[in-house]
């Protein structure tokens, strides 16, 4: 008899309800949170609702020793998540995006790729703030990250410099990323008159398929020999893009952006949401990761516009660009060119700047990716 | 054969050969030595003997194993490190010793050569032949004193190496580094440097700029070329346009009526059986990464009281 009240006692004290704490609690409410926005409010749905399971996944409160849980060295989860913390699944992730992206607006308009550039000033200045506030540099350039807008870049370079806080700075990025329809808009509008929200650009022109095949190779060369450190993100984008526009390899384009992208993507948001294990995550600076994702994505969009004005500055009037696709400089393709598009409506129903607008949101996947690459280069 | 020919093959062999070589024992590097040794390191038995080390430069694991080690130029062969040997894989950056005690019955690391009645030291690759590193042992050393690169890995190497970059070494310090760097990680220094990160982001913004403005730049110009082409084109078809039909003869137009016909009559194209409707599967590779209500999802509404 006593075994067997041993046995229940022990049972018990493996059980979740034994081990739970209000950290655990508040972080499966989290988790209920994220996947409440993907799924009702079809916000990124795609990364938040794999996320936000794995956030309660990763928090059911485990007894520990029995290699289930995610930082449990053997376990299943432990297995899946090496590929988030040796930066496996980033690059494989850019294959995708690469062989889905039609880079075309970009060719036609090359000078959009400066808005790119302009956008990852958001890195920079949350870099700068994180040093504010006292986090290392190499602490500070994984949370500047967060300011590119790109989840597969903020993980790949956490995971190299500051993989304590890669949870964090996950989440962070995808969260924001999501509500970019929501943070985008208010600063266009307040950095931009009347006037230039109606500005009508010229269509772009067609380009040929030479120009396609040529762009990912010339891409690739010039981004990866001038910063080398970030040849897996560049070198697999442009693969995956090679793979499109070659034509001859229509297969492995397919399975690159079909297949292999949900797969790593199931993967990679399933493992991110379990790394946001209550007691690993609900510190200090995990709200200041987040306060720090905020203010860098407001900059970069800031910048992106702000460069747009001051771009058109210099241009011919048939040739002004309008500063509401400045915000898709940041690379959450294709959501801040959706912004874009759907706010320039809103002040003229006819005025179409959705393809505008995918030129520096693509531009901006490229300079995120550069970005990561110099801060590896400087700071790994 | 063609001259060009024989110079792509030449070209290839000599590429594979340096592939090849570059991502195996070309790494391997002497790396610091002692002769004399009465109070220094002792080995597994106890004993004092003079050793060497060997210094991985790269940042792949090499196996030494199937090397060759000799004191004398007209040996090379003289010690084979033994295959096998899980021992004898160099991780990467990182030091392998041998004792040179002439006693190799003792284990793979003990070689069967003294270096105090040596003037050479030569490691070979596996084929006996390749002289991967070598270095010429001072002749003034003291009892204990170690002779070594000054930085681990660095200085002249291979058959002519000059002993540039070696020299007596304060301390002795087999299997770990010559030299010791600071402590403080790039990024600690990186701080030191810029505490508000403004010199980095300076830096860094421009370095992003330049390489897109490069990008910009090779676009227009790859535009530029591709616009004209296509107006060549263009400025081609407008002269071929200019024809008259009596220029064209009628095997031509025959030509084109076959090609019609065939056409009309293509059962891939057209279903000849006008009374029965045929449904074809298509099939389509979906995934929510390119389906358009994905990206067209609705924006967030503020909800009217």
């Amino acid at each position: 008899m006593d075994q067997i009240i041993n046995n229940l006692q022990q049972f018990w004290e493996y059980t979740g309800f034994a081990n739970a704490t209000f950290q655990h609690i508040l972080m499966i409410c989290i988790g209920i949170g994220f996947l409440a926005m993907g799924i009702i409010k079809e916000w990124e749905p795609l990364l938040l609702v794999p996320i936000g399971f794995g956030i309660i996944i990763g928090n059911i409160p485990l007894y520990p020793g029995f290699s289930v849980g995610i930082y449990e060295e053997g376990s299943v989860l432990n297995i899946l998540y090496h590929g988030v913390k040796n930066g496996w699944y980033p690059p494989l992730i850019f294959l995708g995006i690469g062989a889905m992206t039609d880079f075309s607006s970009l060719i036609s308009n090359p000078k959009l790729l400066l808005i790119g550039a302009a956008a990852q000033l958001g890195i920079f200045a949350a870099y700068s703030a994180s040093l504010l506030l006292g986090f290392e540099a190499n602490a500070a350039g994984a949370i500047g990250i967060i300011g590119g807008a790109d989840g597969p870049t903020a993980i790949f370079l956490s995971s190299r410099l500051a993989p304590d806080l890669l949870g964090a700075i996950a989440v962070s990025a995808y969260s924001y990323m999501a509500l970019v329809p929501l943070i985008q808009p208010p600063i266009m509008r307040l950095l931009t008159t009347k006037k230039e929200r109606l500005i009508r650009m010229k269509s772009p022109r067609v380009v040929t398929k030479m120009e396609k095949i040529i762009f990912p190779v010339v891409g690739l060369l010039l981004t990866a020999f001038i910063v080398p450190s970030g040849l897996p993100l560049l070198g697999m984008l442009f693969f995956g893009n090679i793979l499109k526009e070659s034509g001859v390899t229509r297969r492995l384009a397919e399975t690159a952006r079909g297949p292999l992208i949900d797969v790593v993507t199931i993967l990679i948001g399933l493992t991110v949401g379990c790394s946001t294990q209550a007691d690993k995550f609900l510190q200090l600076d995990s709200v200041l990761i987040f306060a720090l994702g905020a203010f860098s994505f407001i900059i970069a969009t800031a910048g992106g516009v702000l460069f747009v004005k001051i771009l058109n500055l210099f241009l011919k009037p048939g040739n002004k660009i309008n500063p509401l696709i400045g915000n898709a400089g940041v690379s959450a393709v294709p959501d801040s060119a959706r912004v874009s598009e759907v706010v320039g409506l809103t002040y003229d129903r006819t005025n179409h700047l959705l393809m505008h607008a995918m030129g520096p949101n693509v531009a901006g996947v490229i300079g995120s990716a550069v970005a990561a690459g110099i801060l590896l280069g400087f700071l790994s | 054969m063609k001259q060009s020919v024989k110079y792509i093959l030449i070209g290839l062999l000599l590429f594979f050969r340096v592939s090849l070589f570059g991502q195996t024992v070309i790494d391997l590097r002497f790396n610091e030595l002692l002769i004399t040794n009465t109070e220094d390191f002792q080995d597994d038995f106890g004993v004092h003997s003079s050793w060497f080390e060997i210094f991985n430069i790269g940042y792949g694991a090499v196996d030494i194993g199937g090397c060759y080690l000799s004191n004398d130029p007209n040996d090379l062969k003289k010690y084979p490190v033994p295959r096998g040997d899980v021992l004898t894989k160099i991780k990467p950056r990182q030091h392998i010793l041998f004792w040179a005690d002439n006693k190799p019955y003792r284990g793979s690391f003990h070689v069967n050569f003294s270096l105090e009645d040596s003037k050479v030291l030569i490691l070979t690759n596996a084929d006996g032949k390749t002289i991967l590193d070598m270095v010429t042992l001072p002749t003034n050393m003291e009892p204990n004193q170690s002779y070594g690169r000054v930085i681990d890995g660095e200085g002249s190497y291979g058959p002519g190496s000059d002993n540039t970059g070696w020299d007596v070494l304060a301390r002795t310090s087999p299997s770990t580094n010559n030299y010791t760097l600071d402590g403080k990680s790039r990024a600690a220094k990186m701080k030191e440097t810029d505490p508000y990160g403004w010199i980095m982001a300076l830096l860094a913004m421009s370095v992003v700029f330049l390489s897109l403005l490069i990008l910009t730049f090779v676009f227009k110009g790859t535009g530029r070329t591709s616009i004209r082409l296509s107006q060549k084109k263009a400025d081609a078809y407008q002269k071929t346009k200019n024809f008259s039909v009596e220029d064209i003869s009628g095997e031509t137009f025959a030509a084109i009526a076959m090609a019609l016909h065939l056409y009309a009559n293509e059962t891939e194209v057209h279903d000849i059986e006008t009374t029965i409707l045929t449904i074809e599967q298509v099939r389509k590779n979906y995934s929510p990464w390119s389906s358009k209500y994905q990206f067209m999802r609705k924006m967030p509404e503020t909800r009217k009281r």
